[in-house]
C-alpha cells in the first residue's frame, strides 16, 4: 500500500507543472489588461508603462512563468495587482469560507443522495423510485445561478424564514448548501441504487434471507453497507467539483469565498489572483482524486496490484 | 419566600425588557447600505495609495472641499482659499478645532505633511502642480505652485484626497486603509472584509460637517455597514427583504420593480453617465467626415430615452455631463436627430440609399461593424442603434464583446462603430477619450489631429484660472463635435432605492452622489 502512495503522489508532480501551465497559458491568452483597471482618467502612458514594468508585465510570457513558478516554490503566489495584498492572504481569508461551504455540501449531497438512492433501490420500479430519479436528475440539471434565486424567492423572500445573501449568521449557509447540494445529489444517488440494485442479487443476500431476516433490515443493515463502497470512492473525486460548483453560488448569494475572488480577479484581470484561486481548486481537485484512488485502493486489492 | 421569588422575577424580567429595549434601540441607530457594483472589490481604505475606493471612504476621511450636486465647490476642512490671479499660489484657511479618530490634531502641519505623501504613488498627478505647501500660521497653507491648476478644487474634493492622519499613516505603513484608516470623518473603521463588508461606527466627537450638510456632527445613524453584493439581483431581493436599507446604484431595469414595493422609495440624483458612440475615423467609410456627420444625425436620442430608459434621465447632445458648464457649447455644435440632414449628407458622400433600403457606393453596400460589450442595458441600447442605422440606409452588424475584454479588442483598431458609457464629471474627460496619445482605448474614436491636439493642450495644461479652463475645453469640446468623432446618446440619472419604513432622508442631496455629506443627514427612523 505504501509503495502505492508513493507512485501516486509521484504521480501527482507533472500533473501539477502541466495544470501551472494550462493555467498560466489561458489566463494570459484570455484579452484583458489588468493596468487598463489600474489608470485612472487623467493617467498618462507613461504612468501605464510604469505600472507594467512594476508588475513584470512587459517581460515574455516564458520568464512572467518562470518567474511565477520560481515564486511559488518558495510559497510566494505574488502580489494583486488591483487588489494590492498578497495573493496568499487573500486566498487565506476566502478559503475557510469554500471550505465550510463545500464540506457542508459535500455532507448534505452525500446523505440525501445515499437515502434517496436506498429507496429508489428497495422499491425499483414503482411510482416511488421514479419519483426520486426524476426529481434528482431535475436537480442536477437546473443551473446553480437560477436554482440559487428560485431558492431565494421561495425561502427568503416568500417564505422570510432564512436571509438571503451574506454569511453573517449561520442560516445564512442553508441555501448555499441546498443549491450546490442538490446538484451533486443524482451522482450518489444514482451510484446508491445501482449498488444496492447489485448488492441485493449476492448470495449472501440470498442467505440472509433464508436464515429469515426480516427483508428491511437486511436491506438498511447489510446491502446498504455494502453498496456504500463505491459512493465512498466517489466522494474525494466531489471534492474538486463541489468546490468549482461553489463559484457562482458564492456569487449569487454574495458570499466569500474562492469562487466569488475568482469571478472579482477575472473582472478585473488581476492575473496573479486568477492564477491564485485556479490553482486552489486544481490542487483541490487533484488531493480528491487522490483520496479517492488511495480509499479505491485500501478496499479493492486489485487496484493496488494493477497500479505496481 | 415566595414573595422574594416573585420580586426577584418581576425585578429581572424589567431588566431584561429594559436590555431588549436598549438593544432594539440600538439596531434602530444601525443602517446597511449595498455598495454600487463597480466599487465592489476595493482592496484598500488607504487614499493616497488606492487604485479602487469605495463610498464609504468619504466616511472615514474629510476633504479639504467637497462638491456639490450641481458641481459647485464648498468648504469643508478648508473654510476658505484664494487663489492669486496668476494662479501661482492657493490660500487655505483651516478649519479649528479638528482631530482625527487617534486624536492626532489637524492642523496646517497637516497639510504640510499629507501632500508630500503622495509622492512616488499612482495618485500623485493629484497633486503634481503643487510645488510645496508653506506653512503660514498652525491653520493657514499656502500652496506654491509648479503651473497653474485651475483643476485643484476638483482634485481636492476627491474621495482620493481625503486627509489620513499623518503620524498613524506612518506608523501603520501598507497596513494603513486595510487594518486600521485613521481620519477625521464622521465615521471610524470598526471591521473591513475586502469584497464583502465594512463595518463603520459614529466618531462621537466628530462636530466640523461640511457646509452642504445640514447636520455639523456627530451623524445620526450609529452604526453603518456597507456591504458588497456583486450580484444585482441578489441586492434587489435584499432590499425587498428587508435585509439591507439602501442600495447605491439601480440599474435602470429594476427601477419599476422596486416601484412596486410599498417599502421601498427610489430617488433619482443627477447622473455622472454619458451614453455615447465613438466613430473610428480611421476605418472606411468613416475616415470621411461626411459619413460620420450623417451617422452621428441619425441617432434618435428622444426615441432612446423612451424606449430604453422609459423616459428616466435626459437626451445627450454632446460628450459631457450637463452640469458642466463645458457642456454649455454653442448650439449649433449639438448633435440631435435630424433623419432629413442625415440623409442628405449620405447622399453628397456618394452613398445613395439602393432598393433594398441600404445605401450604396461605387456598388459596395453600406455595411458596418457595431460593437458592444455583453450587459444586457448595452444589448439592447445597442439594438436600438443598430434600429436606427437600419432607418438611414447603414447595415451595422452588433460584435458583442465580455466587458472585461473589449478595452483589450479596441487596442486591435478592428471596429468601426462601438456603443459605450463612461462616468465621470470632469471636462478633462475629453483628454482621456480623444488624445492622440491615447489611441485605441481610451481613444476608440482613433482621433489623431493637430488641431485637436493643440486645443488639448491649451485646455488641460495652458489653462491659467477656472474660467480660462472652461472656456478652453468649450472650444476643443466645440471643435470635436464639428468633427462627429462620435454620437452623443443618452445621460442616465443615479437610482438609489431605500426602505422608507427604515430611513429618513434629507429634502434635498447635496452631493454629487450619497457619500459622507448626506449620509450625515440621513436617520433611522424610529
Amino acid at each position: 500500500m505504501l509503495s502505492y502512495i508513493v507512485r501516486r503522489l509521484l504521480l501527482l508532480i507533472p500533473v501539477f507543472f502541466t495544470v501551472s501551465i494550462i493555467i498560466f497559458g489561458i489566463i494570459h491568452l484570455v484579452p484583458g489588461d489588468p493596468v487598463d483597471n489600474l489608470l485612472r482618467i487623467g493617467s498618462t502612458p507613461e504612468q501605464k508603462a510604469i505600472i507594467t514594468a512594476r508588475y513584470g508585465l512587459d517581460k515574455p510570457l516564458v520568464e512572467q512563468y518562470l518567474l511565477w513558478l520560481g515564486n511559488m516554490a518558495q510559497g510566494d503566489l505574488g502580489d494583486a495587482i488591483v487588489m494590492r495584498r498578497p495573493v496568499s492572504a487573500l486566498l487565506a481569508q476566502n478559503i475557510p469560507f469554500s471550505l465550510r461551504l463545500g464540506a457542508a455540501a459535500l455532507l448534505f449531497s452525500t446523505l440525501l443522495g445515499i437515502a434517496a438512492g436506498t429507496l429508489a433501490a428497495i422499491y425499483k420500479d414503482s411510482r416511488i423510485d421514479q419519483s426520486i430519479m426524476a426529481g434528482i436528475l431535475l436537480g442536477s440539471t437546473l443551473p446553480s445561478f437560477w436554482l440559487g434565486l428560485l431558492l431565494i424567492l421561495l425561502f427568503s423572500v416568500q417564505l422570510g424564514w432564512l436571509p438571503v445573501s451574506g454569511a453573517r449568521s449561520w442560516q445564512a449557509i442553508i441555501l448555499p448548501v441546498l443549491t450546490i447540494g442538490l446538484g451533486g445529489t443524482a451522482l450518489v444517488a444514482r451510484v446508491t441504487r445501482i449498488a444496492m440494485l447489485e448488492t441485493m442479487q449476492k448470495d449472501f443476500v440470498l442467505l440472509l434471507h433464508a436464515k429469515g431476516l426480516p427483508a428491511r433490515r437486511i436491506q438498511l443493515r447489510h446491502v446498504l453497507r455494502h453498496a456504500l463502497m463505491p459512493v465512498v470512492t466517489i466522494l474525494g473525486l466531489r471534492i474538486g467539483w463541489i468546490l468549482g460548483g461553489a463559484v457562482t453560488v458564492e456569487f449569487v448569494f454574495a458570499r466569500p469565498g474562492l469562487g466569488t475572488l475568482l469571478i472579482k480577479a477575472l473582472n478585473q484581470h488581476d492575473y496573479p489572483v486568477m492564477q491564485g484561486c485556479l490553482l486552489m481548486l486544481a490542487i483541490a481537485v487533484m488531493l480528491g482524486t487522490l483520496i479517492g484512488d488511495l480509499v479505491q485502493a485500501a478496499m479493492d486489492p486489485r487496484v493496488r496490484q494493477a497500479m505496481t | 419566600m415566595k414573595q422574594h421569588l416573585r420580586k426577584a422575577f418581576l425585578i429581572g424580567g424589567t431588566a431584561l425588557m429594559t436590555l431588549a429595549g436598549s438593544a432594539s434601540m440600538a439596531w434602530s441607530q444601525e443602517a446597511t447600505f449595498v455598495m454600487s457594483t463597480n466599487e465592489v472589490g476595493a482592496p484598500t481604505y488607504n487614499p493616497i495609495k488606492g487604485a479602487m475606493l469605495n463610498i464609504a471612504t468619504s466616511m472615514l476621511y474629510d476633504r479639504l472641499v467637497v462638491q456639490d450636486a450641481d458641481q459647485s465647490y464648498h468648504p469643508h476642512l478648508a473654510e476658505s482659499w484664494e487663489e492669486a490671479p496668476d494662479g501661482m499660489l492657493w490660500t487655505f484657511h483651516l478649519r479649528q478645532g479638528v482631530k482625527f479618530h487617534n486624536d492626532e490634531p489637524f492642523n496646517a502641519a497637516t497639510i504640510a505633511a499629507w501632500i508630500p505623501m503622495f509622492t512616488g504613488t499612482d495618485n500623485e498627478y493629484l497633486v503634481g502642480a503643487i510645488d510645496k505647501v508653506e506653512v503660514v500660521d498652525d491653520y493657514t497653507v499656502k500652496f506654491v505652485m509648479k503651473h497653474p491648476e485651475p483643476n485643484l478644487l476638483y482634485n481636492l474634493s476627491s474621495v482620493f484626497m481625503g486627509i489620513p492622519a499623518p503620524k498613524a499613516y506612518q506608523e501603520l505603513g501598507d497596513n494603513f486603509g486595510v487594518t486600521a484608516a485613521i481620519g477625521t470623518g464622521p465615521y471610524k473603521l470598526e471591521t473591513f472584509a475586502i469584497g464583502q463588508e465594512t463595518v463603520l461606527v459614529r466618531n462621537e466627537d466628530y462636530k466640523w460637517g461640511a457646509s452642504l450638510s445640514e447636520n455639523k456632527g456627530p451623524a445620526k445613524i450609529e452604526k453603518l455597514t456597507f456591504r458588497e453584493i456583486p450580484e444585482e439581483s441578489t441586492a434587489f431581493l435584499e432590499l425587498k427583504t428587508g435585509g439591507v436599507d439602501m442600495l447605491l446604484a439601480v440599474p435602470t431595469d429594476f427601477i419599476g420593480e422596486l416601484k412596486k414595493e410599498a417599502n421601498v422609495e427610489v430617488l433619482t440624483l443627477p447622473g455622472l453617465d454619458v451614453a455615447y458612440m465613438p466613430i473610428n475615423v480611421t476605418q472606411a467609410p468613416f475616415d470621411d467626415i461626411k459619413v460620420r456627420e450623417a451617422t452621428a444625425f441619425a441617432i434618435n436620442q428622444k426615441e432612446i430615452l423612451a424606449s430604453i430608459y422609459g423616459g428616466v434621465g435626459s437626451e445627450a447632445h454632446n460628450f459631457l455631463i450637463s452640469a458642466l458648464p463645458e457642456s454649455k457649447v454653442d448650439p449649433k455644435f449639438d448633435i440631435s436627430y435630424d433623419p432629413a440632414r442625415s440623409a442628405k449628407v449620405f447622399d453628397e458622400a456618394g452613398w445613395k440609399l439602393g432598393d433594398d433600403g441600404i445605401r450604396v457606393k461605387d456598388g459596395k453596400p453600406l455595411n458596418v461593424k457595431l460593437w458592444t460589450q455583453s450587459d444586457t442595458e448595452f444589448k439592447r441600447l445597442t439594438e436600438a442603434v443598430q434600429a436606427q442605422l437600419k432607418a438611414v440606409g447603414m447595415n451595422a452588424e452588433i460584435t458583442v464583446y465580455d466587458s472585461s475584454a473589449i478595452k483589450d479588442q479596441y487596442k486591435k483598431n478592428e471596429h468601426q462603430l462601438a456603443v459605450r458609457s463612461y462616468n465621470w464629471n470632469n471636462a478633462d474627460i475629453l483628454d482621456w477619450f480623444f488624445s492622440g496619445e491615447r489611441l485605441g482605448y481610451p481613444n476608440i474614436s482613433m482621433w489623431n489631429d493637430p488641431k485637436s491636439e493643440e486645443l488639448d493642450k491649451k485646455a488641460l495644461t495652458e489653462s491659467k484660472t477656472v474660467n480660462e479652463r472652461i472656456a478652453n475645453f468649450k472650444t476643443y469640446h466645440e471643435y470635436l463635435l464639428s468633427q462627429f468623432v462620435f454620437a452623443p446618446i443618452y445621460q442616465p440619472v443615479q437610482n438609489i432605492g431605500y426602505n422608507k419604513e427604515r430611513l429618513k432622508l434629507p429634502a434635498a442631496i447635496h452631493s454629487i452622489q450619497i457619500d459622507a455629506i448626506s449620509i450625515m443627514d440621513m436617520e433611522v427612523a424610529e
